[in-house]
């Protein structure tokens, strides 16, 4: 049995935390909680971290003691300079919570690269993790809307420079701009998209930890991670209807499967395959057709088969990328955002229109 | 021969003692034994013996006897010689001439013998300075009593006064007058115009009013008033029967002045047949139907066991009996009270009550106390609803109970854990 230990961290973060725990009740309902227990293969340890108190209150899924409240106002209003500062302060006392948790196979922390207390945390966390411990630690970074404004953008350039100088294992990429493509209003967009990924972790949680037909272990993951330029996504489709597996496999590679988008065939180094349904609906054949087509295009592809009688087929597909042309978009409009909030700044500085409005009742005063 | 002897002494001590204690005695007893001048005599009640005449020379003497003035015997005897003669209830007298003493007023020394008599009727035994005529007598005195009432017919209510007047018709005083005068049933006192005189005397002919006083007819018939009566005794002392007076008789009619309260007290119930713990009210309806209002009307409602006072209108508890009072319910009037049981066990019950109440009949000075009692119809009480319930062993309860308090523990503990 895999020790695995999910760190939240931000609002983001958090509510992920908080879609994997609620996942993992196996039920809909917000009272199963109550009735249900969580069904975790491995021994999954969860800890929620945040300066914001409302946003740990939110969480309905994660138990209190899991939850980690950084005294600091109600958050770090996305800077990440405080955030750092106040992650500086407070160092021990989270480590001490992560220590407390026990020793660990491997690590997934979640964060949003936009936001304050996330964008700033997690980097500093898995520089420390990776110093004093040897397991891998895989960040979960969730990228902004890319109209949410100039701070979130380089908020998310600068955080995710910082993670790749942390010594992190690997950065699995979701984005909000490609998953807004699910509909819906903010609020179910956003409930939508942390179900989505939470749906996926646990899938990929319970495959390394399950008896399966055909192996993927942690071995494999890690491998896969350390391919490409340690960037990666994750595509995932759950049939909803009895097709075959081939066409799981293709519609969890396709755009509308991914959590980033990618072109798979050119962009992925290095992919992991897990494919789960009814013996008979796994068709072998199908199977190593759509994995031959994949490895002819990124070299390697591991594949894992888990066998579950009368479910539908659901595939899993880990990528490791080479290069993202998306991440390099999202870039260009970050350097441009860092600009214009530089010139504002500037701007702001070199006029001081409001001190010359002040500067009108030099010397006067009130008279009643 | 020597128990014969035994037995005649112990008989003739027992004559001796039953002869010494009677009353009465059969033995000679004298009275006098000394001498009497002539001209003077001895009176033995009123009875005088005069020794009239003293012959020294011949040694005899004369004796008259008197009753009171009235010569009964005269006699001439010697010395040594005696006469007798017969005194009041059978005694006899026996005069003995002993001897004649001669002086300037010659004198007669004799012996007065008093034979069958009782001495508790003897009350003058003593010489008499100037015989008879110096005498006095002992008379009888006789009191007639006269009850007499105003009027002879009258109604329940009335007043009739009662006159006593006595009389003294007898031929001496009476003393020692004491006059009794009985309670008369069916009346009552009304007033007293002349109260008992006490302990008192009357001359011959005198005549009282020891009582006046007036009557209230309390109900109708034909009644006789008790006598009075009275004791007395003569100037002697001797005592004579109670004399008594007349019995007036007095006819009382209805009263058109009577009146009475008459309440019917009517105990009804919504429902005769209920479940166990279903309430069930009963109403009281109280009406006056008599020609007074009553007072102090009270009604105890007597809940058997097995059955539970829920409260009611008008009734409250006192010493944990439901009641129902009212200081005054008036003529015609009426009232309903209502009152809820509930019962708690299974059976068949009746409801009792006890009704109490007083009125002014307008005669008699006292309220007139009136009390009843009443059972209600059988009241069945069947199985409630839910009954079966209570009928289960106690696992039956614990165990749910277990669980739904192990599911609020563990709902609890579930939230304490993800309350943050």
């Amino acid at each position: 049995m895999l020790n695995i230990l999910i760190v939240g961290n931000g609002q983001c973060g958090n509510r992920i935390l908080d879609a994997i725990n609620k996942e993992a009740f196996g039920k809909k309902s917000r009272f199963a909680k109550f009735y249900s227990q969580q069904k975790y293969k491995s021994n999954v340890q969860t800890i929620a971290i945040n300066t914001a108190v409302n946003d740990l209150r939110e969480m309905k899924f994660t138990k209190a003691k899991d939850r980690v409240h950084i005294p600091h106002l109600h958050g770090v209003g996305a800077n990440r300079n405080v955030g750092k500062h106040v992650f500086e302060d407070n160092k021990t006392h989270i480590m001490r919570k992560i220590e407390e948790r026990g020793d660990f196979d491997v690590c997934f922390v979640i964060t949003s690269a936009s936001g304050g207390t996330g964008s700033s945390f997690t980097p500093m966390i898995i520089q420390e993790l990776k110093e004093k411990y040897d397991f891998p630690v895989y960040a979960l970074v969730v990228l902004p809307f890319r109209e949410e404004g100039t701070l979130y953008l380089q908020n998310a350039a600068f955080c995710l420079r910082d993670m790749r100088e942390s010594g992190v294992d690997g950065i699995i990429l979701a984005d909000n701009q490609f998953l807004k493509q699910m509909g819906g209003n903010v609020e179910s967009a956003y409930n939508g998209i942390n179900d989505m990924i939470a749906r996926r972790l646990l899938f990929l949680l319970d495959a390394l930890d399950s008896e399966m037909m055909m192996v993927t272990d942690l071995g494999d993951f890690k491998t896969v991670m350390s391919g490409g330029a340690g960037i990666a996504t994750i595509g995932f489709y759950e049939a909803e209807t009895d097709i075959p597996v081939r066409t799981a496999i293709q519609k969890a590679l396709s755009p509308s499967g991914l959590l980033f988008s990618s072109n798979v065939h050119e962009e992925a180094s290095r992919a992991m395959i897990i494919i789960r349904g009814d013996r008979e609906r796994l068709s072998i054949d199908e199977i190593s057709t759509e994995v031959e087509n994949l490895s002819s295009a990124v070299g390697h592809v591991f594949k894992g088969i888990i066998v579950r009688n009368g479910e539908l087929p659901q595939v899993l597909a880990v990528l490791t990328l080479e290069s993202a042309s998306e991440l390099e978009t999202l870039y260009s409009i970050a350097v441009d955002a860092i600009k214009h909030e530089r010139e504002k700044k500037e701007r702001v500085a070199s006029e001081k229109e409001v001190d010359r409005a002040f500067s009108k009742i030099d010397g006067m005063d009130p008279s009643y | 021969m020597a128990i014969i002897k035994r037995f005649l002494i112990i008989f003739l001590c027992v004559v001796s003692f039953s002869l010494a204690f009677a009353g009465t005695v059969s033995a000679a007893s004298v009275l006098y034994n000394d001498t009497i001048e002539m001209g003077n005599g001895y009176q033995i009640n009123n009875y005088v013996i005069d020794v009239t005449d003293v012959f020294v020379d011949a040694n005899s003497v004369s004796f008259y006897v008197y009753h009171r003035d009235k010569e009964v015997k005269d006699i001439l005897i010697s010395r040594g010689d005696s006469f007798e003669f017969d005194i009041d209830d059978g005694g006899k007298v026996k005069v003995i001439l002993n001897s004649v003493v001669g002086s300037v007023i010659p004198r007669a020394s004799v012996s007065i013998v008093l034979t069958d008599y009782d001495f508790r009727d003897l009350h003058k035994n003593e010489l008499v300075q100037g015989g008879h005529r110096s005498a006095t007598f002992a008379g009888t005195p006789e009191l007639k009593i006269i009850k007499s009432v105003d009027e002879e017919s009258i109604n329940v209510g009335d007043i009739v006064r009662v006159r006593v007047t006595v009389e003294n018709v007898g031929d001496d005083r009476a003393t020692e007058v004491l006059f009794n005068e009985p309670q008369q049933p069916r009346f009552i006192l009304y007033d007293t115009l002349v109260s008992d005189p006490g302990k008192t005397t009357m001359d011959i002919g005198e005549s009282k009013t020891p009582f006046v006083y007036e009557l209230k007819a309390t109900d109708e018939g034909t009644f006789e008033l008790a006598p009075t009566t009275a004791t007395f005794t003569n100037d002697a002392g001797q005592r004579f029967p109670q004399a008594a007076s007349n019995s007036p008789t007095i006819i009382v009619g209805p009263s058109e002045s009577l009146v009475s309260a008459d309440l019917e007290f009517i105990t009804t119930f919504d429902k005769h047949t209920v479940s166990r713990n279903e309430r069930i009210t009963g109403t009281m309806l109280i009406k006056n139907e008599g020609t007074a209002p009553a007072t102090g009307v009270t009604v105890n409602i007597i809940v058997p066991d097995g059955m539970r006072f829920e409260g009611g209108s008008g009734v409250e508890q006192i010493s944990g009996v439901p009641t129902i009072y009212q200081e005054t319910f008036g003529i015609q009037q009426q009232r309903e009270f209502s009152f809820v049981l509930r019962p708690t066990e299974v059976g068949t019950y009746t409801v009792s009550t006890q009704h109490s109440y007083s009125f002014d009949n307008g005669v008699d000075q006292d309220l007139q106390q009136v009390s009843s009692d009443d059972v209600s119809r059988n009241i069945r009480v069947t199985e409630g609803k839910y009954d079966y319930l209570f009928e289960q062993p106690l696992y039956v309860y614990l165990i749910p109970l277990l669980i739904i308090g192990a599911v609020i523990g563990w709902i609890y503990y579930r939230h304490k854990q993800y309350k943050f």
